[in-house]
């Protein structure tokens, strides 16, 4: 089930909101494990402890808190937690240890660009931004990654080495089955 | 800017001056991979509810307006509000008690005591006091509660009568007579007094200034001014307290855990070993929390003191911009003779301190002081004035590059001008000028950065007459720009803090832990350090990858740490650490000479063996020194007393290339080249972080970055992202990162910092590109298309 607009949220009726996260479906009842006024990023946070994501600006300004809902990138503070109700997230706990985004900023060295993170706040939410990304533009030239990841704010000012990072992502195979 | 194709994009890496084995080297970060998949935990992640079942929520009201008294109070309604467990008022004795204070009393550069904090002059903030100096300062009431909102509802609930008072935004308004008076008891007419570390109002009065303008044959005047940017970190500050009877422990996101621990102590009065820091990743500093609400650790801890629980405090985004840069007036005039030597430069500045006067003579003294022993050397005449005026405008002051940002902004602008009325290039009029004490004219430092920030943005080729150049796009002109600046030499910071200790733990298997504490704030020093001891260990035959660096600083068990200030941690600690692995090395001997009857001074260790000096003849593994004895670590712990030894200061430049839309006003940077003379490279991919990153807040604080006041109620209108604009990766040009080692310093690396510099010059080198494009200058930042339209005669 789907909520749509103009439909009662299902707290209303109070059956459980049901949302898969990281591959597992999850309940939460109404009431107790989830409010109509609680945001998808402090459910995902306080509730679930999926620390990955950051809550930086709370109004949708920073893109610290994205995560992957349905294959796309959303912003997890300007989601109701129970818009998720019948959908599927996935955070950064959910990808693979070897996964090749995270390979791929965790390695940036490259002369002249310099590293793809600094203090690492913001980097979990440029991956799902970029994850997202890859999968809607598997090879994406560097204006489309500027572009793509323009919601996205880091601070430590390091856009080089981010978009170097997913331009050698880009390039490299999945871990497994590779790309489609 | 140009699209560069997959896979192509090489840049030339730097050329190290001396090859070495891990400094210097281009590699990941330490942290990069737990980083990377989100594993680092920060404050806000270590203090959930789920860890702390009986966590409170701390939330502080603030003032609804930009001057008022707290006539009364009356917080019963809040206090019966269902999950409200405390509500403490400035009125409660406990609070009242509580010294008068300043936010920026903890740094100096170090840990310092209430008596020596460094603007003691200006003790102006009460932890919780009924007078509220600004809109949305912290005042009167703070409440505990199961939740946030329970505690914000809580506030809201509070019934206050305000005393409404008049108020002043502009320090030159503030200076005038009958202008309301902010701290009266502090400053009479708002304007900070004389005060015995920034000196009095012309602090700098060298030679003689009148007589050097008098022998000038060409001179100039200039104004430039700089408005309040913030650092927006993006992990809010925040702090846990946990007062229990016996022990006060706090979680904090701060940028140092020994000075919180005195700051706290002192004013609560605990003995040093009753209260608890702890410290570790922080996402993101650029100088937060050296000023602003620091007082919320205090009344957080005594939430936790009425309660018996856990509270957090945290602040809210709109929060955030309670840390700013401090915003300040400079008019600059220099007279030189037409060939272009200075005889006399005259700066002048008003700051404005906001409601609190916090470190503002940092900036606006302490800071252009040492820029005048530095780069001002060889200039005969030189006379600096400056007023810090309190207005009831966001106090402000530590960001990243504190003080020379704004010094650069007059300093670059007065250089162009000159240049410019005396027909000369600017490269050379700063040649022919500047330098340091320890040196003559022309800087080899100076001439390094400059001579090669010139052939990457193509200087000859692109510099024209001012507005002269070609248009582009029927609209469209373009120019070219720099500035130039000291930059931050660590050799200072060493003689201003004092002793740096670390401890390094070698392993009976050679593996080693560096107790070499700073907290994390991403500049890259935690990688310094495991490369330079991995480099001063080379001898075990180890590599960085064989040393753990912890990076939880716990004023409990951990030695005192090296705050992250100055842009000095790398180098500072670097230097410590090489001290200790020598002596790591003769501990080891002595443990081998035992083991091989020989005498220490005839062995040495190379590649992880023991051998003889003399000829090849037997050697053992240091791991079997060890496995064949008591298998005891060798732990080293040691200091490095602070080297008094001054040698001069290298210098750091960006060039700027802009493209100005002169139907529209919008600037476009094309390029940047960001040059810093580093002395030595300690971790190549670090530094080139810094140097590409602090463009985000220079180019932020050149074009788009700016803090909004209602000149009507005094209320800051932009305290959010949405209209508070940070340049993201679409708003960034082509960042061209430049590493030179061409000044030595004194020690082991002959290192300095680079982190704030790189920023100090960015507004001021797009400035002056944006002057060679149309032909207009404009004098304050951040230069939106309005302002650029105005300059043109066309709004």
């Amino acid at each position: 089930m789907k909520i749509r607009p103009g439909q009662p949220a299902p707290a209303a009726e109070k059956t459980p909101v049901k949302i898969k996260i990281n591959g597992q479906w999850h309940e939460f009842e109404p009431g107790r494990d989830i409010e109509p006024a609680m945001t998808l990023s402090y459910l995902l946070r306080e509730k679930l402890g999926y620390t990955g994501l950051k809550v930086a600006c709370d109004e949708g300004a920073c893109g610290a808190c994205t995560v992957i809902m349905d294959g796309k990138a959303v912003l997890s503070c300007m989601k109701l937690a129970v818009e998720a109700h019948g959908h599927e997230i996935l955070t950064i706990e959910g990808l693979s240890a070897n996964d090749p985004l995270i390979r791929a900023f965790a390695g940036q060295c490259e002369p002249g660009y310099g590293t793809a993170m600094q203090c690492g706040f913001c980097t979990p939410g440029f991956v799902m931004a970029a994850k997202a990304l890859l999968k809607e533009k598997p090879e994406p030239t560097l204006g489309e990654i500027k572009e793509g990841l323009s919601g996205n704010i880091c601070r430590c000012g390091c856009y080089g080495g981010i978009a170097r990072a997913v331009q050698r992502a880009s390039r490299e195979p999945e871990p497994e089955g590779g790309k489609p | 800017m140009k699209e560069r194709p997959s896979g192509s994009g090489a840049k030339t890496p730097y050329k190290p001056r001396v090859p070495r084995s891990f400094i210097g080297s281009y590699r990941p970060r330490i942290d990069a991979l737990e980083k990377a998949a989100g594993k680092t935990e920060f404050a806000d992640d270590l203090t959930l509810k789920s860890r702390y079942p009986g966590l409170l929520y701390a939330k502080v009201l603030r003032s609804p307006y930009a001057h008022a008294r707290i006539k009364s109070l009356d917080a019963s309604r809040a206090e019966q509000l269902p999950g409200v467990k405390a509500v403490l008022t400035y009125k409660d004795p406990e609070v009242a008690a509580l010294k008068p204070t300043s936010a920026g009393w903890t740094d100096g550069v170090d840990t310092v005591s209430y008596e020596r904090m460094m603007w003691r002059h200006f003790r102006d903030r009460r932890v919780l006091g009924g007078h509220a100096c600004w809109a949305t300062d912290e005042v009167g009431a703070v409440v505990a509660a199961e939740s946030e909102q329970i505690a914000e509802e809580a506030l809201r609930l509070i019934k206050i009568e305000w005393e409404v008072l008049p108020f002043v935004l502009d320090p030159i308004a503030a200076m005038q007579p009958g202008a309301p008076i902010i701290h009266p008891e502090i400053a009479p007419r708002n304007i900070l007094p004389k005060d015995v570390v920034g000196g009095s109002d012309v602090f700098v009065d060298k030679g003689d200034a009148d007589k050097g303008f008098a022998q000038a044959e060409v001179v100039i005047e200039a104004t430039s001014i700089h408005h309040n940017a913030t650092q927006a970190s993006l992990d809010n500050w925040c702090c846990l307290v946990d007062w229990k009877p016996d022990k006060l422990t706090v979680l904090s996101n701060s940028y140092e855990a020994d000075q919180s621990r005195m700051h706290i102590s002192q004013m609560l009065n605990l003995p040093l070993n009753k209260v608890r820091v702890i410290s570790s990743y922080v996402g993101g500093q650029f100088g937060r929390g050296d000023t602003g609400d620091q007082p919320f650790f205090l009344f957080t801890a005594l939430l936790s003191k009425r309660t018996g629980r856990p509270v957090k405090f945290r602040h809210s985004r709109r929060e955030s911009f309670h840390d700013s840069r401090q915003p300040a007036i400079y008019t600059g005039k220099v007279g030189a003779k037409k060939d272009g030597t200075i005889t006399a430069m005259y700066f002048k500045s008003i700051g404005n301190s906001g409601a609190y006067a916090d470190h503002t003579m940092f900036a606006l003294k302490f800071a252009p002081t040492e820029i005048t022993e530095a780069a001002l050397a060889h200039i005969l005449n030189v006379r600096m004035e400056s007023y810090g005026v309190y207005t009831n405008k966001l106090p402000a002051c530590m960001m990243r590059g504190v003080g020379n940002s704004q010094f650069n902004l007059i300093f670059g602008h007065v250089v162009d001008m000159l240049a410019e009325k005396l027909g000369m290039d600017p490269i050379d009029l700063a040649l022919k000028n500047f330098g340091h004490e320890w040196g003559g004219l022309p800087d080899k430092s100076l001439t390094a950065v400059l001579r090669e920030g010139a052939k990457r943005i193509g200087w000859a080729a692109k510099r024209h007459k001012p507005g002269a150049g070609p248009v582009h796009d029927r609209v469209k002109k373009r120019g070219v720009g720099f500035s130039f600046h000291p930059a931050w030499h660590a050799e200072w910071q060493e003689a201003r803090r004092g002793e740096i200790r670390v401890r390094i733990t070698v392993n009976p298997d050679c593996s080693v832990v560096l107790d070499a504490p700073t907290v994390e704030t991403g500049t890259g020093s935690n990688t310094c350090n495991v490369l330079g001891c991995a480099e001063a260990l080379g001898f075990l035959g180890i590599g960085p990858e064989d040393i753990v660096w912890p990076h939880t600083v716990d004023t409990e068990t951990s030695l005192k740490d090296c705050v992250q200030t100055d842009s000095a941690v790398s180098y500072l600690q670097s230097e410590v650490i090489a001290h200790a692995a020598r002596e790591v090395k003769a501990r080891l001997l002595e443990k081998a000479a035992k083991l091989l009857k020989a005498k220490p001074e005839d062995l040495d260790i190379t590649g992880g063996r023991v051998h003889r000096k003399a000829g090849p003849g037997k050697s053992i593994t240091v791991r079997d020194v060890f496995m064949r004895g008591d298998m005891l670590p060798v732990v080293v712990e040691t200091g490095r007393p602070p080297n008094p030894e001054k040698t001069g200061v290298p210098y750091i430049a960006n060039f700027a290339e802009v493209e100005v839309d002169t139907s529209t006003g919008r600037v476009q940077v094309l390029k940047l080249v960001v040059l810093n003379d580093c002395g030595t490279v300690m971790y190549a991919s670090g530094a080139e972080a810094q140097q590409i990153g602090g463009q985000v807040t220079g180019l932020g604080e050149a074009l788009t970055e700016e803090i909004i006041y209602d000149e009507a109620t005094g209320f800051p209108l932009n305290f959010n992202w949405l209209d508070y604009k940070i340049p993201t990766m679409a708003d960034m040009p082509d960042i061209d990162p430049a590493l030179l080692e061409v000044w030595r310093g004194a020690g082991e690396y002959g290192a300095c910092g680079i982190g704030e510099g790189t920023l100090t010059c960015t507004p001021r080198a797009v400035l002056n590109a944006i002057y060679n494009a149309i032909g207009v200058r404009i004098d304050d930042i951040p230069v939106k298309p309005e302002k650029v339209l105005r300059a043109l005669g066309k709004a």
